[in-house]
């Protein structure tokens, strides 16, 4: 019968993609071992243990002879023999059946009671240890994360690596609604998964991602699995994972984090993973405050993810001669930028030798002479970028007690240190975890946001200036959530005469459907028509079928203009000021066609 | 020589000789069949069985196969017993002598396919 093998229809709610059916399995043997036959395994010498004691137990129960009540000599059967073993060994104790027994029995039931006592002793002992057993609750815990990742039916993230990095971006992806799954080496952080606050459950192994087969049990080859984030803080791990992921799955897309070029250089080789270098962003974003300080805030601010306050405006000076502490890899890419952008740079380094650079001055910062010969008095700004955050401070401190009117930069590498970096009211803060947390969060959140931080400094300052104050007249100082809507027949079906007829503007639709002389109060951020975008469209802009909204907007916004885009009595009333019934039957009978 | 070998293979052979033992002789007559037999026979085979837990090769996963299907029969034959001697009025006439000798002669079966497994094993071993 033609079509009789596909009987099942696939739920609503397949959405796996039709080239990634199927598992991809690297190695033969990647399950753990079964627990069960590690528990057998281990079990084997108690119960036979056991099984032995009851044994001669009963055939000596069946041998002794006995006296039944008339005091003729009669033999115990096996089964009254296993019956009563049963009863006595497991301390129940009925007492002496089915006669009163004679003394050469009391004598061999003392002696079985003492053994079947010290055989379950022995058997229940050995199971409870090995329940306790370090190794015994890795396989559990392996086979239980192995089977759920194993059940997920959605789109899910592999994330290697939950430090401080990984935290953030899991709380931002996870407020999205994404499906997460974590690795890390430490087991501290993966047991942390079960008490920081996720909406939805995310699987944590502790294992080596170095390692493919972890990778595997993670789900790489799972046909959900969309993407690999590789953010420890080990760049040969991330180097590592990269290339896992590459190799056994080509189609899927890879950011790792990295603050070596040269990593960077080897990452690149394999595919095409996005490449996320904390110092080396920093120094565009400092180029671009430097440039444009409101374009600068208006990035900040929307990739700092849903909720967050406005930053505020930061001011670096524009010419003029900065000084740098620390030239190591941070140190010398904010040189070039520096550099890049006209301004003159002193840079100090204890490891520097003296024949560098003409602008380095070997040297502890941390010492007087050596602050001095930097001539802090007639820098603009002074950057504290070592990767000790103690010295950090203190160098800040020094700074700013020489030169009071400074702009201070400065590195925090722990997140314990963020409370001591806020009391000292830093200009502008370097926390590479957040750099690459909110850079990939704007990669993944939504393609259209990724595509408007890229394409909006090119509008300029003064434009950034104005959607910033847009955002923050309809919106409030807290980032409203960003979401993106596509005018078609499925997203939009109320709308699709409207689009039919090019009349659709963008001001109409914004109408809000309670009163329509009113404005939602959203702000939206680009069109995006062919590949081509609008950023900050204006409310006369026309909509076409098929183009793709950015918005941003409270989620109270957020409902009223689904209700505008789905419901067809209120599109009516939003786009042309009809009111119609929106019963079918009312419809019918007040004849108002649409 | 390994010890563990020695026992593995001992206990299987006794599993499969006790219940030859038991089985042999004409099947309704209870004076040909020993009670003391059938309990060692479902003795040791229990004990084979345990010694097989947690094998993961396939010739492993098959030897407890069989020797589960061995218990299994064996304790049928004993229940068999218990039934006739405890609970029919009847007491264990040639009928149910022949269902207890019938069921140990399945387990037979299965305990010489072990034995056979047992032999495979130690034919394919090679050392290198």
């Amino acid at each position: 019968m033609p079509g009789s093998r596909r009987w099942w229809r696939p739920g609503r709610d397949e959405q796996r993609p039709r080239e990634a059916r199927r598992w991809t399995r690297i190695a033969v043997a990647v399950q753990g071992p079964p627990t069960v036959f590690l528990i057998l395994r281990r079990m084997r010498a108690p119960l036979i243990v056991l099984i032995s004691i009851f044994a001669v137990s009963v055939l000596g129960l069946t041998l002794i002879p006995g006296r039944d009540d008339a005091g003729q000599p009669t033999r115990m059967g096996f089964f009254d023999a296993f019956y009563f073993m049963s009863y006595t060994a497991t301390t129940i104790g009925y007492g002496e059946i089915p006669h009163a027994f004679t003394g050469a029995q009391r004598l061999w039931v003392t002696a079985a009671i003492y053994l079947t006592v010290i055989g379950w002793a022995y058997a229940i002992g050995s199971l409870l240890t090995l329940l306790q057993d370090r190794a015994f609750r890795q396989a559990l815990a392996l086979q239980r994360f192995t089977r759920t990742v194993a059940r997920l039916r959605e789109p899910f993230l592999l994330i290697a690596g939950y430090g401080q990095t990984g935290r953030l971006l899991g709380r931002e992806l996870d407020a999205l609604g994404r499906r997460l799954v974590v690795i890390d080496t430490d087991a501290e952080r993966v047991d942390a998964l079960d008490i920081d606050a996720y909406r939805s459950d995310v699987p944590g192994l502790a294992g080596d991602a170095r390692n493919p087969q972890t990778m595997e049990h993670a789900g790489l080859g799972h046909p959900y699995c969309e993407g690999v984030l590789a953010l420890t803080d080990d760049d040969e791990v991330n180097l590592a994972v990269t290339m896992t992921a590459a190799l056994v799955r080509p189609d899927l897309p890879v950011i790792a984090r990295t603050v070596s070029p040269a990593v960077e250089h080897r990452m690149a080789a394999f595919g095409s993973p996005t490449v996320v270098n904390p110092f080396d962003r920093y120094g565009d974003h400092l180029r671009l405050a430097l440039r444009a300080p409101a374009s600068y805030q208006l990035m900040a601010w929307l990739e700092s993810g849903p909720g967050a306050a406005l930053p505020e405006r930061a001011q670096p000076p524009r010419a003029g001669r900065w000084v740098l502490c620390g030239y190591g890899r941070f140190g010398r890419e904010l040189t070039e930028d520096l550099h890049a952008e006209g301004l003159t740079v002193t840079a100090i380094d204890i490891q520097a030798v003296a024949c560098a650079e003409p602008w380095v001055i070997p040297g502890d910062g941390s010492e007087p002479q050596v602050m001095a010969a930097a001539d802090l008095a007639h820098a603009v700004g002074f950057v504290a970028g070592t990767d000790n955050d103690t010295t950090n401070l203190s160098l800040v401190a020094a700074a700013r007690h020489i030169n009071p009117g400074l702009f201070v930069a400065s590195r925090q590498n722990r997140p314990e240190t963020a409370p001591l970096f806020a009391a000292m009211r830093i200009d502008s803060l370097l926390v590479p975890a957040e750099v690459v947390a909110h850079e990939i969060y704007a990669q993944l959140s939504t393609p259209l946001l990724w595509r408007f931080l890229r394409e909006m400094p090119a509008l300029g300052d003064e434009w950034a200036r104005t959607m910033v104050e847009r955002l923050q007249r309809h919106c409030g100082r807290r980032l409203p959530g960003l979401w993106r809507t596509t005018l078609d027949a499925s997203e939009t079906p109320a709308l699709a005469r409207r689009l039919r007829e090019g009349r659709a503007t963008l001001g109409d639709l914004l109408r809000r459907p309670v009163d329509r002389e009113q404005r939602l109060d959203i702000v939206p951020l680009l069109i995006l028509r062919d590949g081509q975008v609008t950023l900050g469209p204006a409310d006369d802009h026309v909509l076409q079928a098929g183009d793709q909204l950015l918005l941003a907007g409270q989620p109270p916004e957020q409902r009223a203009l689904t209700d505008t885009l789905t419901i067809d009595s209120v599109s009516r009333y939003v786009l042309y000021g009809q009111r119609v019934p929106s019963s079918w039957i009312w419809r019918r009978l007040t004849r108002s066609n649409p | 020589m390994s010890l563990e070998k020695v026992i593995f293979g001992f206990f299987v052979l006794l599993a499969a000789t006790l219940n030859f033992g038991f089985f042999i002789g004409d099947l309704a007559d209870p004076k040909l069949h020993n009670e003391y037999e059938l309990f060692a026979a479902v003795v040791v085979n229990l004990i084979a069985t345990v010694l097989k837990f947690g094998d993961r090769t396939q010739i492993g996963a098959v030897h407890l196969a069989t020797s589960l299907v061995a218990d299994l029969q064996l304790i049928a034959a004993t229940l068999a017993w218990t039934w006739a001697t405890q609970v029919s009025a009847d007491g264990l006439d040639g009928e149910s002598m022949a269902a207890v000798v019938s069921l140990s002669g399945g387990a037979l079966l299965a305990n010489i396919v072990s034995v056979v497994l047992l032999v495979i094993e130690t034919v394919s071993f090679q050392r290198r």
